[in-house]
């Protein structure tokens, strides 16, 4: 496949969505409560995009509309330039529900097979194919248990590795990282990054923004069913006029001359906002913590 | 490569081997499950069904009879009420359970059209059910056979002590042999089969429009109490009739039958377990009967199921 940036130009958007909005009733009361309000994305072919918003503000409704799982109030929804309502436009899909369960007595060699089966992947072509995910998705060592016994990472692995089955061309994750450790996170992002040089366009959503920010490409805000902000990280987050600089062993004495060379420059307006010691976070002193065990071990 | 609408695997309709796949997928589900142990209930039912000896104080020749008809009902009473549980049961808990545990969504993000998951599902549980008959259907005839040549045996006996003729003797035993294993016994086994059809096709429409288990098991019931009664209740009516009594009951029950299955109209086995043979019409005529509700219910579920969000 071939996915230069001239082809992706004349390539169709792989998502298309357009004045999406989707009411849902409330049971009690008579009234409508629009889930997500007029929401217009387009994400072209190898990008990676990140829908990030609060609980509760229509992303995963979002998803499940470019998935057919429901129908749009009004709007549509095109995936690769078919409408998403149809069948045919799930075989290009791969999708990584929020909290995946499966089904509890497969082993996830099975539920790999299963979801193989049903793209329609048959024998050995198929079983290479789930080999290779179990690989990837350091499952291998539990291939044989009976996902019933799976700890919520297992599964959200077993969940990205299920997308994956058919080698869709767009990947869907709603909140892939959410309930997963900081290494397991971590490996998620890096599947994410390896997936993005083999040219697969990505879909995810998140409510923790840490974890969105190294990926995506481009970043939607969403907040109670309409979109705010658009853009790519850059554009949304930098503080174009300031500039950090982190330094080791510096002793009182240059740290004083910095500040020197600083107020010299105070003219133009420069000033120090801030200087203090950086504290490692509670995350990477986990991931630190975790290696030095691994690497004692072997 | 440029992605086009055009470049997309057209996915098609209806599709056996997905259908097979997603039933082969249900059978196991059941199967681990454990619902294959109530095998071993029924076994023991049988055999103690077996060890049963009517005492008869007169001396005549009805009891052999009603041993074998004891083991005969205590079988396919125990078939029926097994086959109604699992098609009730089964079907009425799976799809909500995709639904809640949302694998369903896994599935459906496949190319899977949802007529195909309906129909996959579905087969699944027949399948189940058809393999546990045919095993009680054996297990019924082992018994039977064994209880058969027991009674044949002690009766031939019997009878050359009381000094009857050869051929008298025969003619007594024709009696008893009616009662015996025959194709008949297959063909009840298989009714009660068609009866699970219509009941797991009922309990797959309610599925997919019920919002909860506990709605689907109560509303399946109900239905299939009207299917058994419904028939008792148009003889009623016709009784009525013939003294004259105007009523709309007649109407209504056909209504009725329209929506509502006849499940006795299904049941040939007390027929069976009284020794007659089954007319070859009567199996054909209950074999479409069941297959027409099978596809109308069919029809409605995926009506329903179709636009259904989830
Ligand atoms: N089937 C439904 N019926 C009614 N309201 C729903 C339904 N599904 C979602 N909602 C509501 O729509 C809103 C958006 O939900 P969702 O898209 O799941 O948010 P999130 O951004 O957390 O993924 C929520 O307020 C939720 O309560
Ligand atoms: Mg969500």
């Amino acid at each position: 496949m071939n996915h230069s940036s001239n082809h992706a130009l004349d390539a169709p958007f792989a998502i298309e969505i357009k004045d999406l909005v989707k009411t849902y009733r409330s049971s009690f009361k008579k009234e409508t409560f629009k889930a997500v309000d007029k929401v217009s994305i387009n994400i072209k072919a190898g990008e990676v995009y990140g829908l990030i918003g609060p609980n509760g503000s229509g992303k995963s409704t979002t998803m499940k509309a470019l998935l057919g799982l429901i129908s749009p109030t009004s709007g549509l929804c095109k995936v690769f330039g078919c409408d998403s309502t149809k069948v045919d436009a799930r075989s290009e899909i791969g999708f990584l529900p929020e909290n995946p369960y499966f089904y509890k007595h497969q082993t996830s060699s099975e539920t790999l097979k299963f979801y193989g089966n049903l793209c329609g992947m048959r024998g050995k072509y198929l079983n290479n194919k789930v080999n290779e995910l179990l690989e990837l998705t350091s499952l291998t060592h539990a291939r044989n248990r009976r996902l019933g016994g799976y700890s919520k990472g297992m599964l959200q692995r077993v969940g990205l590795a299920q997308a994956l089955i058919q080698n869709p061309k767009l990947l869907i994750l709603d909140e892939p990282t959410a309930g997963v450790d900081p290494i397991g996170s971590r490996e998620i992002r890096d599947l994410i990054f390896r997936l993005k040089e083999e040219g697969v366009t990505i879909f995810l959503c998140s409510h923790l923004l840490e974890q969105v920010q190294e990926v995506c490409d481009r970043v939607g805000i969403i907040f109670e069913g309409q979109m705010v902000n658009e853009g790519t990280l850059d554009e949304l987050t930098a503080i174009e006029n300031q500039h950090e600089v982190i330094l080791e062993n510096a002793d009182e004495g240059l740290l004083e001359s910095i500040s020197e060379l600083v107020r010299q420059h105070s003219s133009s307006g420069a000033k120090i906002v801030s200087s203090q010691t950086p504290r490692s976070s509670l995350e990477k002193l986990f991931i630190d913590t975790a290696n030095n065990r691994k690497n004692k071990k072997s | 490569m440029s992605v086009s609408p055009e470049s997309f695997k057209k996915t098609s309709f209806i599709s056996l081997a997905r259908i097979g796949v997603i039933a082969s997928h249900t059978f196991t589900q059941l199967v681990r499950m454990k619902v294959f142990y109530f095998l071993i209930a029924f076994v023991i039912l049988l055999w103690g069904a077996k060890q049963v000896i009517f005492q008869n104080e007169t001396g005549g020749d009805t009891s052999p009879e009603q041993e074998l008809r004891l083991i005969k009902s205590t079988g396919f009473a125990a078939m029926n009420m097994f086959s109604m549980l699992l098609a009730l049961s089964a079907t009425a808990l799976l799809i909500p359970k995709d639904i809640e545990d949302r694998t369903l969504y896994t599935i459906l993000c496949k190319p899977v059209p949802r007529l195909d998951y309906l129909l996959g599902k579905l087969l699944g549980v027949l399948a189940l059910i058809f393999v546990s008959l045919v095993a009680m259907d054996l297990v019924l005839c082992f018994f039977l056979d064994q209880k058969y040549s027991e009674i044949i045996d002690i009766q031939t006996l019997t009878y050359t002590r009381q000094g009857m003729p050869q051929d008298m003797i025969e003619a007594k035993l024709a009696n008893i042999n009616a009662h015996g294993v025959s194709i008949n016994i297959h063909l009840a086994s298989f009714a009660i089969f068609l009866k699970a059809i219509v009941i797991a096709s009922i309990a797959l429409l309610i599925s997919t429009f019920s919002t909860s288990t506990l709605f689907t098991l109560i509303l399946t019931l109900i239905i299939i109490v009207i299917g058994l009664i419904q028939s008792d209740a148009r003889e009623y009516a016709d009784t009525m009739a013939k003294f004259g009594v105007e009523n709309q009951l007649s109407k209504i029950s056909l209504m009725v039958a329209v929506f509502f299955p006849d499940l006795q109209f299904l049941s040939i086995e007390d027929g069976v377990i009284d020794g007659h043979a089954v007319p070859l019409s009567i199996m054909g005529r209950i074999t479409i009967l069941s297959l027409f509700y099978l596809a109308i219910y069919v029809i409605l579920s995926w009506f329903t199921f179709r636009k259904k969000e989830f």
